[in-house]
């Protein structure tokens, strides 16, 4: 598998010169297969970006979405694909026992925010209410679990061939737990994420600001790196950044995450700070296969 | 073992932060934790006892009616919440593991998931100046 991101920023779309490196779009990863096809991650706002690349060369295309928080489902008004009659599109996301996903994804896509409805979009659109569950897209096999975040939340694991990623943008497992001495069956997002090639993970907040933001979904350096090697991530690549966080911040910010993984005998070369444009290939050696 | 539920692990989570003597059961009945403050009056942590089958606990710290037979697990708030997906509430007996007996009130709430029960968190009152002697 292939990744790239177009969007690692969290909350809100963070634009400006000080943010030209790691970039200021919101979450959304791309994923060529083995058999080329195209998995979308998350549909912030560097969807907007993938969708004009990929608009007449992909009419079938897979979105999974996390949770339908703005900064996730905020590109997909303008995803090029969804204005195309070629189109097939299927979103999942997960379910809610108050209204469907299409309902839910609905009060965005409709006025007074947008000037279109869903039902308007010349494409075809389905939507897949996702309970926590197994199955396959391609030669992909997906597994959703629920993790902590505020609102029905999933993460994603992402087993192709030999190669396994796990993707988990928004989540706060260190909420009230002891995360470096707690059973793993009662850890969040631990079944998903255990011995991944690749673990993407939300690290927000510095754990100096983290006191501030107890409760909010988001978790702190500590825990972000905690949760990798207690999972045994071969590879962690922090995600959501703070819109606050500027390119100077996040480059100290991974400096203090490299430093503290190696503390936690982390080895060498496996954490990064996600930023836009970034291409990985999954399963390689680490420092391997990164262009930026 | 498999991961537990995310609403049991949130439950946990709460529960540990709590002051207020709590446990937390899965949906077989089976006690899967308890908190600082039910440990302190069970005279047990939970990290030292772990997770107890229904029997076993209701066989070794109640409760137990007034006259010091166990009660009915029917009759129980826990079974309630399980079996009737309900709120349950009860007075009576608990023992702990020093042999001190507890009146106690206790309220079983259920946690019904998107997939079904998939347990209950029960929370216990003790009833001022209520230490009996061991039975």
């Amino acid at each position: 598998m292939k990744l790239k991101v177009w969007g690692a920023r969290g909350s809100v779309p963070a634009p400006g010169p000080e943010m030209n490196r790691y970039g200021g779009n919101t979450s959304c990863v791309e994923l060529e297969l083995s058999d080329g096809s195209t998995l979308i991650i998350d549909a912030g706002t560097g969807i907007r970006s993938l969708g004009v690349g990929i608009a007449k060369r992909l009419p079938k295309i897979n979105i999974l979405l996390t949770h339908l928080h703005l900064d996730h489902i905020q590109g997909l008004m303008f995803f090029a694909p969804c204005f195309r009659s070629e189109s097939k599109i299927t979103i999942w996301g997960p379910s809610s026992p108050e209204a469907s996903l299409e309902e839910r994804i609905s009060r965005y896509i409709s006025a007074p925010l947008s000037p279109v409805e869903v039902r308007e979009l010349p494409c075809e659109v389905n939507f897949r209410d996702t309970p926590p569950s197994e199955w396959e897209i391609g030669p992909a096999k997906i597994h959703a679990e629920a993790v902590t975040h505020r609102g029905p939340t999933l993460g994603y694991r992402i087993t192709d061939g030999p190669t396994t990623l796990t993707y988990i943008s928004d989540h706060e497992p260190g909420l009230g737990a002891p995360l470096e001495s707690l059973e793993p069956e009662w850890i969040s997002g631990y079944d998903l994420a255990r011995d991944s090639h690749l673990l993407i993970h939300d690290c927000q907040y510095t754990d100096e600001e983290y006191p501030e933001h107890v409760g909010w979904g988001h978790s702190r350096l500590s825990d972000t790196l905690t949760f990798a090697r207690r999972v045994d991530a071969q590879r962690l690549l922090m995600f959501h950044h703070d819109p606050l966080h500027s390119d100077d911040f996040l480059d100290r910010f991974q400096e203090s995450a490299r430093e503290r993984w190696a503390e936690l005998g982390g080895p060498d070369g496996a954490v990064q700070m996600a930023a836009e444009a970034q291409e990985i290939e999954i399963g390689a050696p680490v420092g391997m296969g990164v262009a930026s | 073992m498999h991961q537990k539920p995310l609403e049991l692990i949130l439950a946990r989570n709460l529960l540990t932060s709590l002051s207020t003597p709590a446990f937390l059961v899965d949906e077989s009945g089976t006690m899967i934790f308890y908190n600082e403050a039910a440990g302190a009056l069970l005279g047990i942590s939970f990290e030292e006892s772990g997770r107890m089958p229904a029997e076993e606990w209701s066989h070794a710290i109640g409760p137990f009616g007034d006259d010091g037979s166990p009660i009915p697990i029917e009759q129980l708030p826990t079974t309630k919440a399980l079996r009737q997906g309900r709120p349950a509430h009860g007075g009576f007996t608990v023992r702990s593991m020093t042999g001190d007996d507890y009146e106690i009130e206790s309220t079983a709430l259920p946690i019904v998931a998107e997939g079904g029960q998939e347990g209950a968190m029960i929370f216990f009152w003790t009833r001022a100046n209520n230490t009996r002697g061991a039975a």
